[in-house]
């Protein structure tokens, strides 16, 4: 019935739309025709033309009512009315020039701020994977004793993609860290950052190759044998100027010919948020990049590299896949009781592996977010104040239009109409902002010769959320002030311009909006405080080492194709030349220098004659390979016992310096020199402790004391390393003298990421929290001033509004002070209601941040001590000020007032 | 909305359904034609009678044409169409069923 309805009056309705009008016309050529026969039947029965026309109209009971009715009938005015709605709006809003520009100023500045935040949050946790029907990707993860999210190995891999019933098909990838990469076989290698992914990678996630093809499957079934590679799309045009005859030729990666099959479409940067690899491999071609010489990548089932993903078949769900991956982990760990020991397996979504516990930046940037929300809550509360004000002096205005039959909905509309116009102008404003904003977060860049990217952008879905956040503002400044404002009383509304009584009731939507602005803004003040004063304090703090007068270089003579021996010599080579240099005061290497942009590696160990917890085979800590002039050069001092020296070579007894922390965490009160602890497991390899080296900050500034194990390059080689030169003058001088000492032992060896330590560290520890502040400070700053105006504009129209009732007070005797008197203290009384309930908020965030982030200390006292005042003494100036006018004017022009 | 006069509320789109279904007419002719057929009982106010029609031709019940009088003139004429006599016939019946009810009971208040 419904459908067989619309079938026949949809083309009425169109019509009505499209030719209005005509149906215009029609509908008066269809009236007059019927008055024409009304009058001239009127005549006949003897009324003269004039009566007989009167008669008739009257019969009709009002023809424009009749009319309006009929328009109604066809069931456009929905549509005819909100373009009056909004050509009304327009033009008033155009007579308050400056209220329209105030708010969309407010708003611009409200939406922008938060649609950058918005952008993180989009970039971290909810941007789908650009891969076809992403929701159905889900990630694979082992799970032990101290890494919940760890990977699997490629033994593993096969397993369960042999055996898993769940999924469409199962993935793998591993990072490849840095590779050498040349166009041409001659030249000299360049680092690039690739991946090596499975065979069925690309099809699997539904990735269409923009040029050739994707990895074959028998690609990646014998080890080292198809040397074939697909590009990245940045990496295709910024090296190959997306030229196409790419696809066939050969390139040189690690020292071997690799030949391009295919580019990666632009749609596919990657499944990672902050990296795009240049390009990809098969897996079988693993070992030419391993950076674990020790492991055997194809045959270890200790040896976990590899991430793997999979797509859920349609119909299962993720916790049936979560059951069988469980009963898979137990087979494991029947079948291998001594790798997978105690070892399970997850499977989680896209969402939950983005909102992992163990990553600082998402939480960050919800913190942000929250923060960006408050301050779009201030500026809404300001602009729902403005027109509130704005609609009390409309009253008249509004209770002639409700007198003369408007509806009280029809009204609430005409107003929401004008409020969402204010919010579009604002929207499009604060996209101008929240543009700025991006860029701003753009600026930010990782110094690295891998592809990092940051990933927030001004894209759709960020427009959109802004666009939302246009509209619902304007549904929260809006729909306050035009219910309260068309609820007025009609005879009221008419007799005075403006009706108010000083009710309770009438002030109470405002005393609320002045009490939101304070303690909205304290929490803001409280947040953005904390958090400046956390990253300050991570970077004021110091780091337990001298930063300043050190070069470093990186060197991965695999790029050569040295082997191990070769590396070992050439490190030995290296530092021996260099350190003979001229202003060289001591030289040394580290598998990554502190605070870097690289992790940290794990080590797993059993502390000798300590008695391990049943269910446990070792415990693991973060560790770092250097060479005997690394204390040294770093500065790090060796508090007891010594560091490493040239006699701890491949053949001597092996050796480990730990640092305090790590002392104290495993044998509290007693002396650790001396003390031994095996790697891996029990019946590891015995290694002695002979020094203790002092706490330092490793991977971050704002870190609580981890504990570090160091272990010399000469009995743990490994080949990727960073020379670190401490200078008598400016380290950069050095670099000639170290190229030299480079190209003496091998001119084709490039070195990486040649600059002062400095450099990195501000990059790494210093820029990332100076955007973070200036972010946060710069909302905070926003916040204040938004919440400062809008107080100081609430209060003083609050009071200007009672300058009537101050004139009857005065008139029937009250003093000037009575009167300062009771407006002062309703100002103060409601600063101290917001003050109370913004300290609450802002102790719930600090909570909330501190066990989130970091540890930044307590209240902060100092904000409050210098905040709380200000509001005060804001709101007793914005009630000081009318109230002094209107003490002043004479009772009998301030009854008349209005 | 204007309200017919003496009209129990809805009778009104009956009548018209019922006139139109004898021949197509034009509002002025509907409006004489309802005088007369009910002998000047029902006096329909010609206020209500155009937004009737038009919800009627909203609803999808009758169709409107522009046809030329016998005085040749341009009106509109109004027709039933087919969804509008399966309306009739169920707004009929449902006439017929109240009116008699309260009838039944008129006599068994007076008996």
């Amino acid at each position: 019935m419904r459908m067989e309805h619309w079938w026949f009056t949809a083309p009425l309705r169109l019509r009505s739309i499209l030719r209005g009008s005509r149906m215009e016309r029609e509908l008066d050529e269809e009236l007059q025709f019927h008055l024409e026969h009304k009058i001239a039947d009127g005549i006949a029965r003897g009324l003269s033309a004039k009566e007989a026309r009167y008669a008739a109209l009257r019969a009709m009971e009002g023809l424009e009512q009749r009319k309006e009715e009929i328009r109604d009938r066809w069931g456009i005015h929905w549509l005819t009315d909100f373009v009056d709605d909004a050509h009304y709006a327009i033009r008033s809003l155009r007579r308050a020039p400056g209220l329209t520009a105030f708010v969309t100023i407010t708003l611009a500045l409200g939406i922008g701020m938060t649609s950058a935040p918005f952008s993180m949050v989009d970039a971290l946790i909810f941007r789908p994977y650009p891969v076809a029907h992403p929701g159905r990707i889900v990630t694979l993860v082992t799970t032990s004793h101290d890494n919940s999210l760890d990977s699997f190995s490629y033994r593993e891999y096969l397993d369960i993609r042999g055996n898993a019933k769940s999924y469409d098909g199962v993935i793998a990838n591993g990072n490849l860290g840095a590779a050498g990469f040349s166009a041409e076989a001659g030249a000299a290698p360049r680092v690039k950052g690739g991946m090596m992914v499975s065979g069925n990678y690309f099809q699997m996630l539904g990735v269409e190759p923009q040029l050739g093809r994707g990895f074959r499957e028998e690609e990646d079934k014998a080890p080292g044998r198809d040397a074939v590679v697909v590009l990245g799309p940045d990496f295709w045009k910024t090296e190959f100027a997306s030229d196409p005859s790419v696809i066939g030729r050969h390139i040189r990666l690690n020292g071997r010919d690799f030949t391009v099959i295919g580019v990666a479409p632009d749609s596919f940067p990657g499944m990672q948020v902050f990296a795009r690899p240049d390009f990809y491999i098969p897996l079988a071609m693993a070992r030419l990049f391993s950076t674990n010489p020790q492991k055997n990548f194809f045959e270890d089932r200790e040896d976990r590299e590899l991430y793997v993903k999979a797509r859920l078949k349609r119909g299962t769900t993720v916790d049936e896949a979560r059951n069988e991956l469980a009963v898979l982990a137990k087979n494991f760990e029947r079948e291998y009781p001594k790798v997978n020991h105690n070892r399970g397996a997850a499977v989680h979504t896209q969402f939950e592996m983005r909102t992992r516990g163990d990553d600082v930046n998402w939480k960050f940037s919800v913190i942000f977010a929250i923060l960006a929300l408050a301050v779009l809550l201030v500026a809404c509360t300001n602009v729902a104040g403005l027109l509130l004000s704005r609609a009390r002096t409309r009253t008249r205005e509004i209770a002639i239009r409700l007198a003369m039959g408007a509806g009280r909905f029809r009204l609430i509309r005409l107003l929401l109409a004008e409020s969402l116009i204010l919010a579009c102008l604002g929207g499009l404003g604060g996209i101008i902002v929240g543009y700025g904003g991006i860029q701003f977060l753009g600026t930010f860049r990782i110094p690295t010769e891998l592809p990092v990217t940051i990933p927030f952008r001004m894209d759709t879905r960020v427009l959109l959320a802004s666009f939302a956040l246009s509209v619902l503002s304007a549904l929260l400044c809006g729909l306050a002030p035009a219910l309260q404002s068309t609820r007025a009383d009609l005879v009221s509304g008419l007799k005075a311009a403006d009706a108010n009584v000083p009710g309770r009731k009438r002030l109470w939507g405002r005393n609320v909006l002045v009490v939101a602005q304070v303690a909205t803004s304290l929490m803001l003040l409280a947040a953005s405080f904390l958090m400046v004063r956390g990253f300050r304090r991570g970077v004021d703090e110091g780091t337990g080492f001298a930063k300043d007068h050190l070069l470093m270089a990186r060197f991965d003579p695999r790029l050569v194709q040295y082997n191990a021996a070769q590396t070992q010599q050439f490190y030995k080579l290296l530092t021996a030349g260099v350190r003979a240099g001229p202003g060289v005061r001591s030289a040394g290497l580290t598998q990554n220098p502190p605070l870097g942009l690289d992790d940290f590696g794990r080590v797993a160990f059993v502390p000798d004659g300590f008695q391990m917890p049943r269910d446990r085979e070792n415990f693991t800590s973060t560790m770092d390979t250097v060479d005997e002039g690394y204390f040294a050069t770093m500065g790090i001092s060796i508090l007891r016992g010594r560091g490493f020296l040239e006699s701890d070579s491949g053949d001597a007894p092996r050796v480990a310096v730990v640092n305090e922390q790590f002392a104290k965490h495993y044998w509290p009160g007693a002396d650790v020199v001396g003390k031994r602890i095996r790697l891996d497991s029990r019946a590891g390899a015995p290694v002695e402790i002979v020094g203790i080296a002092q706490t330092i900050k490793y991977r971050d500034t704002g870190e609580k004391p981890v504990d570090f194990v160091y272990l010399p390059l000469a009995q743990h080689p490994i080949a990727r390393m960073v020379l670190l030169l401490r200078s008598s003058g400016d380290p950069l001088q050095l670099i000639n003298s170290v190229k030299d000492s480079v190209r003496k032992l091998n001119p084709n060896l490039p070195m990486l990421e040649t600059r002062t330590y400095e450099d990195l560290y501000r990059y790494s520890a210093v820029e990332g929290p100076r955007v973070a502040i200036e972010l946060v400070g710069t909302m905070g700053a926003v916040g204040l001033l938004l919440a400062i105006a809008g107080l100081y504009g609430l209060v003083a129209y609050n009071v200007s509004r009672r300058t009537r009732e101050i004139g009857i007070r005065m008139a029937i005797g009250a003093g000037r002070r009575d009167v300062l008197r009771l407006v002062m203290r309703q100002g103060l009384a409601l600063v101290g209601i917001g003050t109370a309930i913004g300290l609450a908020m802002g102790f719930a965030v600090e909570r909330l941040m501190n066990s989130m982030l970091f540890n930044a200390g307590g209240v902060d006292v100092a904000a409050y001590v210098t905040v709380v005042p200000l509001m005060a003494l804001v709101t007793m100036l914005a009630a000081y000020l009318p109230a002094r006018r209107a003490a002043r004017i004479a009772p009998t022009q301030a009854l008349r007032y209005e | 909305m204007s309200k017919p006069n003496d009209l129990v509320q809805g009778t009104l789109d009956l009548l018209l359904l019922k006139i139109l279904a004898l021949e197509p007419l034009h509002g002025w002719a509907i409006s004489l034609r309802l005088k007369s057929a009910s002998g000047d009982v029902l006096q329909v106010s010609e206020g209500s009678l155009y937004p009737a029609l038009h919800k009627l031709e909203q609803e999808g019940w009758v169709a409107a044409e522009w046809k030329q009088t016998e005085n040749n003139r341009r009106a509109k004429f109004y027709s039933l169409t087919r969804l509008g006599r399966k309306q009739l016939e169920s707004e009929a019946a449902n006439w017929q069923r109240l009116s008699s009810a309260i009838s039944h009971v008129i006599q068994l208040s007076e008996a």
